[in-house]
């Protein structure tokens, strides 16, 4: 099964690195980084920094874009292209298909996030700012946050158009920016159906926020490691929720 | 023939772009296009929008809305004054977004000084500040400051400052002036006995010898404050000021017997009355112990109450 | 014949489609049901549209029947482990163009579970079987139709499956492709795999299947060896002499309730299979010269335009 999976991890892999959106966002990236340096400038202090928050912001956003646009197309492309006739027709099960689709899809991302960070790096040194393990520790949250949005970009893929699907998976990466903010707005609302209606929201919706550190990476506070464990637990978990129901969905698609 | 027609079309083609970027350039040029902050509209969300629709890009947000103030301070040319509102709430928001920034809060604290209701929200800023950084002395001084220039309120002024003391990075300076502080409204007995407790509970020798120092001077001062009581008599008895300190020691009657020592433990320093405000002082330190003030300030301050006045006179 | 040799057994299968968005549903099989055998080539013909492809893809799996049962090997078709040893070949398959011949294939042994010692072996064998060993190493984007349809066969092979599934093999193949992928086909039964194939080109079933299904609106029409089907009744040869003596040819016809058609040097008869022995003997005695004797072959192909006509005066008459 593993061997099955990693095979097509790979092939996905081969795929999105031939991507042209790929190596264009990553271009998009850097460059932001160094618009960042520049608008830095404009301030008299803390550039260090500012340029350091310019380079984060950098990597989520197109890190996210990344897996939003390659991930919509990732399942489609096969069914529309047909490949995926002679792919199940091997002793490969569809949620197999899906995973490693999937897995391939993350690896390259991470590779992207890990080009990135190491980029953010360079800058940093160049600039003089401090690099520490909240930085590192930020970093690997964004890597679950993509995670989490490559699964919903795949679980949308299965079953509809890239462009609807990255309508659903941009617009869920939103709430999940947001779920936690109204929740605690909703918490103050007299109507018991906000309240609960917020609650559930936040509940059931993915809490993007908690692979959030942006802030404390930012100005290097401590991070407690129940900090990261948890969240990354929570990213992993709702991946295997995701997924599962992707495959569900799958499952019951005829070609 | 076929070249040639295509060159011509080529012409066309040409000459159709070069107008269409003419007439757009010339409707361009036609509206106003002044900036929102450039007509004083710019519209600054509530912090509650900004940190929801931040989306994890929390950091970056608030250096972006931290550019946009720098951006009024430093493209203004005339008063800042206008603008204070705006900057106000930039200010609120980036320290909402991200209340780890550091500089910001006393950027605010700067900026803030129109009317009395800046000065508050500059110091409501500084206090997110300081519960932020509650190690750092500097938003504590601006806010002491805020209280002492601007509001007259020199205990709460010297409550605040009395925070900073011993702070990584504080002046030593910090608690003598927190003494000053105390002096002007609970007296020198307040600050002498403020001084003696924080000579007690330090260990620095620095520190030790800075706050004696400052007790030598609230100790001088007791004796200006004995001369000019001494004054007061001469003038009662006499019907005149004196014109020399040691006419209090002069005349058939003299206002005193002998003069204290003008400096504790050094000889060759006296009393003398100073030329430009005619107060007696020791000529060691020639001034009085009370919170220094220069012209400028003094004339600022002044600006700066009239204005006020006139505003609450005009709220009446 | 024994339930273990039936490879494929498909059991009044019903898939109903809608087709957009309506409620209206179209009912693309109609209750089939048919049974390949171990070792035949299986013919599954019909006209464009009649629902070969839909039984083939639930077959593999690709869909869901509506109804009925499908199973190969034994197994159901909704499982997956046991199609290590199935092959399949779409119609007009198409495979990631970025890969080489030889990296797909490569790929595809991996899906399929081929040992790492075997899987160099298996792809370079199968390239050469599919007469690619040289192009193993040229991206797919610049394969020719032929050339893909050829990669398609290696891929279903390569995992050297029991059965193999064929649609449309033949199309968009020039008559040398052709040939070469009908002794491809040969070569499996030869080693003793079941070929199941799927295509509307008759000349190629009527070469190389053992036994047919015709399939007509999603129902089945017939099935049964392809000889039955050719010769529903008695067998019958023709017969091309010259210089048949015309009173010889009088008497040939009486005797034997021959056919004759020709005139002067060339007369052909259509005979009996079981008397062309003693006409060939009556004719030679007489002074004719024997141009020919073949046995007489109906045409699949009028054969299956009956059938196909048939199936659709009931539709209509229903």
């Amino acid at each position: 099964m593993i061997g099955r999976i990693w095979a097509m991890a790979v092939n996905t892999a081969r795929e999105a690195i031939r991507s042209k959106l790929l190596y264009t966002l990553l271009f998009f990236s850097l460059a932001m980084m160094l618009l960042g340096s520049v608008l830095s400038m404009l301030s008299y202090v803390e550039r260090e920094r500012m340029v350091q928050d310019f380079a984060f912001a950098s990597i989520r956003l197109f890190s996210v874009a990344i897996a939003v646009f390659i991930g919509v197309g990732l399942i489609h492309k096969e069914v529309e292209r047909r490949t995926v006739y002679t792919i199940l027709s091997k002793p490969l099960s569809r949620a197999e298909f899906l995973i490693g689709k999937y897995t391939g899809l993350l690896l390259i991302i991470w590779l992207q996030v890990a080009i990135m960070a190491s980029f953010f790096a360079g800058v940093s040194l160049l600039m003089g700012a401090p690099l520490g393990f909240t930085h590192l520790a930020a970093l690997a949250l964004i890597a679950v946050e993509v995670a989490v949005v490559v699964a919903l970009a795949t679980l949308f893929s299965s079953f509809t158009t890239p462009l609807l699907a990255s309508f659903f998976s941009c617009g869920l990466w939103f709430a999940g920016h947001l779920t936690r903010d109204l929740r605690d707005h909703g918490a103050n609302s007299s109507s018991a159906l906000v309240r609960e209606g917020t609650a559930w929201m936040h509940r059931i919706l993915p809490d993007l926020e908690s692979f959030n550190l942006s802030i404390e990476a930012s100005h290097q506070l401590s991070v407690a490691a129940s900090d990261i464990w948890f969240p990354a637990l929570y990213g992993a978990g709702y991946v295997a929720i995701i997924l599962a129901s992707a495959a569900m969905i799958f499952e019951r698609r005829d070609f | 023939m076929h070249s040639a027609c295509l060159r011509k079309r080529g012409w066309l083609r040409m000459t159709l772009l070069v107008a269409a970027i003419a007439t757009t350039a010339a409707a361009h040029s036609q509206f106003d296009t002044t900036s929102r902050v450039g007509l004083g509209q710019l519209r600054v969300p509530s912090p509650d929008q900004v940190r929801l629709w931040s989306l994890g890009f929390d950091a970056a947000v608030a250096d972006y809305y931290w550019l946009r103030a720098i951006g009024i301070v430093g493209g203004e040319t005339g008063s800042i004054a206008q603008h204070e509102e705006v900057l106000a709430d930039l200010i609120d928001v980036v320290t909402e977004v991200d209340p780890w920034v550091d500089h910001p809060y006393r950027f605010a604290a700067v900026w803030l000084t129109r009317d009395r209701e800046m000065v508050e929200r500059g110091n409501r800023l500084l206090e997110r500040g300081i519960s932020y950084h509650p190690l750092d002395w500097r938003n504590r001084y601006h806010l002491a400051f805020n209280y002492f220039y601007y509001l007259d309120e020199q205990p709460r002024a010297a409550d605040v400052l009395e925070g900073a003391i011993g702070l990584e990075g504080a002046p030593l300076y910090l608690a003598p002036l927190v003494a000053r502080l105390r002096s002007e409204r609970g007296g020198l007995q307040v600050a002498a006995a403020f001084l003696v407790q924080m000579v007690e509970s330090t260990e620095d020798q620095y520190k030790r010898a800075e706050y004696l120092k400052a007790l030598d001077e609230i100790q001088i001062e007791e004796r200006a404050r004995l001369l000019d009581a001494a004054r007061a008599e001469y003038w009662r008895r006499n019907g005149r000021d004196i014109e020399r300190v040691a006419d209090l020691l002069a005349g058939p009657d003299p206002v005193l017997q002998r003069l204290p020592r003008a400096q504790l433990y050094l000889d060759g320093f006296e009393w003398i009355l100073e030329p430009e405000t005619g107060q007696i002082v020791s000529s060691y330190y020639r001034g009085r112990y009370r919170l220094h003030e220069t012209q400028t300030d003094r004339a600022r301050k002044q600006r700066w109450r009239e204005k006020r006045e006139g505003v609450e006179g005009e709220g009446a | 014949m024994s339930a273990s040799a039936e490879i494929v057994r498909v059991d009044d299968l019903v898939k109903d489609v809608r087709p957009g968005f309506g409620l209206r549903k179209k009912r693309v099989l109609d209750g089939i049901s048919f049974r390949v055998r171990e070792r035949e080539i299986f013919g599954f013909i019909g006209p464009n549209g009649a629902g070969k492809t839909t039984t083939l893809k639930v077959l593999m799996g690709l869909i869901r029947a509506t109804s009925g049962k499908a199973s190969i090997l034994g197994h159901d078709v909704s499982e997956t482990t046991f199609r290590r040893q199935i092959g399949f070949l779409p119609e007009q398959p198409y495979f990631y163009d970025y890969l080489t011949g030889r990296e797909i294939l490569r790929f595809y042994a991996k899906l399929s579970g081929v040992s790492r010692g075997c899987r160099e072996r298996r792809v370079t064998q199968l390239l050469e079987l599919a007469g690619l060993s040289a192009e193993g190493n040229t991206r797919l984007r610049s394969y020719s139709k032929g050339m893909l349809q050829r990669i398609g066969i290696a891929q279903a092979l390569v995992h050297d499956p029991q059965v193999v599934f064929l649609d449309e093999p033949m199309s968009g193949l020039d008559p040398v492709g052709r040939k070469e992928v009908r002794d491809i086909i040969l070569r499996l039964r030869a080693e003793g795999k079941t070929v199941f194939m799927s295509t509307h080109i008759l000349s190629d079933v009527e070469m190389l299947c053992d036994r047919v299904a015709i399939i007509v609106n999603g129902r089945i029409r017939y099935e049964g060896a392809i000889d039955e089907f050719l010769h529903a009744g008695e067998p019958e040869a023709d017969l091309v002499f010259a210089n048949l003596p015309a009173e010889t040819a009088t008497r040939l016809e009486e005797r034997f309730e021959a056919r004759l058609r020709g005139h002067g040097d060339h007369i052909e008869l259509r005979i009996a299979e079981k008397d062309s022995s003693e006409a060939l003997r009556v004719a030679l005695d007489a002074g004719a010269d024997v141009i020919s004797a073949t046995p007489h072959r109906v045409s699949l192909e009028s054969i299956f335009l009956s059938t196909v006509n048939e199936a659709d005066t009931e539709e209509d008459s229903r």
